[in-house]
């Protein structure tokens, strides 16, 4: 301790006295005092960090931050005979007012016999050719309607339907068809 | 918050001989006045504390380390934690050695998760590398002649590079001790051992110092 110049008072005074017939100790203390005097006149003790005022700032900041707010205890509701019959109240005001309401409307009577009643109406079935005579018969037990046309023309057998229905050329395919079909339908003249 | 590089920072010597500490921000009459107030809460006083102690805490935590950005979050955490413990701090022990306390515990912790996160990795084991950072500081402050300077700019990074070589505990008492000034009782509450520790501790790391550092040594 005496060579870091640690001892103080009277501890100091006696190992003084005594060290001053011993030089290789004062030798010492000179060498660790030249030492620290090198080392502290290399290392700073104190370097402010950089930016010192966002450094206090940022502390700050994490002490705000890590504060639990304080929050507000709910309070603590007390029973009440008012919260319990506002709402029978309201609920037999409302019941009140919907017999009120059924009793003062006046009664409606329906004259049944003054309606207008269903006209059985024949049925007529429309053909676009004159002198074709249609025929409607239905089946409830059935379920079957069948409709007779009588006069209409025999149908030649030179008559062409294609030429009546619609048939995909090119590329107007269906993408889920075959690879093979798809071909085959293009390379068809 | 990383920050490679900041403002030129205010230097201040160490504590010896001729060398002029920085007493008047360390008076411990007005730390406990501070620290009393930020104990009831008052976030301004404890702003106070931080000014007056971060440029010791940061230089101790960068010396450690040698790393500037990491340094500049460590401090921070010093200071974070010293808030969050300062209901128990009893004045029996000077402010700025319960800061120290906090700040070895921080170094360690961060050590030692380094420790874990480089686990099977290349061996970069901080305390044990042998070379400085490039943000060591190498800068020559203003009061000095451009030759003193330099030659306090060499010595130092000399000095690092020897500091280096020392295990942590080695490192962190000579520290405290020839660059903070601290006393062997202040040193020991401050790495949590006995005086009897400090003492052999400070001994074996000056004489490695002094080993590694011979031709400087000398030459003075």
């Amino acid at each position: 301790m005496w060579l870091d110049d640690e001892l103080v008072g009277e501890e100091l005074a006696l190992f003084e006295a005594w060290v001053l017939g011993q030089p290789e100790h004062l030798a010492a203390r000179e060498e660790t005092r030249r030492w620290r005097s090198m080392i502290a006149s290399a290392l700073p003790a104190s370097e402010e960090p950089p930016y010192p005022d966002f450094f206090n700032t940022r502390i700050a900041q994490a002490i705000r931050d890590q504060t639990p707010k304080a929050t507000v205890a709910p309070e603590k509701r007390r029973f009440s005979w008012q919260a319990i019959l506002m709402p029978l109240a309201a609920c037999a005001g409302m019941v009140l007012a919907f017999w009120v309401g059924t009793k003062s409307q006046p009664k409606v009577e329906i004259d049944v016999a003054g309606a207008p009643r269903a006209i059985p109406v024949e049925q007529i079935i429309y053909t676009p050719e004159s002198g074709v005579k249609a025929e409607l018969i239905a089946s409830q037990d059935a379920s079957a309607m069948v409709i007779v046309l009588d006069g209409v023309r025999a149908i030649p057998d030179s008559t062409d339907f294609s030429e009546t229905t619609y048939v995909p050329v090119g590329r107007e395919f269906d993408s889920t068809a075959s690879v093979e079909t798809a071909i085959s339908d293009l390379e068809a003249p | 918050m990383n920050k490679s590089n900041g403002e030129p920072s205010k230097i201040v010597q160490g504590p010896v001989g001729s060398i002029d500490s920085d007493n008047s921000m360390d008076d411990p009459d007005d730390d406990f006045r501070l620290v009393a107030l930020a104990q009831k809460g008052d976030l301004k006083s404890y702003d106070a504390l931080v000014t007056r102690h971060r440029g010791r805490i940061f230089a101790m935590i960068r010396n450690m380390i040698h790393q500037e950005a990491d340094a500049w979050d460590l401090s921070q955490e010093v200071f974070i934690k010293a808030w969050n413990a300062l209901p128990r701090f009893e004045a029996k022990a000077r402010f700025s050695t319960w800061l120290y306390r906090i700040a070895h515990n921080v170094v360690y912790d961060w050590t030692r998760k380094r420790k874990i996160e480089s686990a099977g990795e290349l061996n970069d084991e901080i305390f044990e590398r042998e070379r400085i950072d490039s943000a060591s500081f190498t800068t020559p402050s203003g009061g000095e002649s451009p030759d003193t300077s330099m030659s306090l700019g060499e010595l130092r990074m000399k000095i690092q590079v020897a500091l280096n070589k020392l295990s942590a505990e080695h490192r962190e008492v000579v520290l405290l001790k020839d660059v903070q000034g601290l006393s062997y009782k202040e040193i020991a509450e401050a790495m949590d051992s006995t005086l009897g520790t400090v003492m052999s501790r400070l001994f074996y790391a000056r004489q490695k110092l002094q080993t590694l550092l011979k031709d400087e040594y000398e030459s003075r």
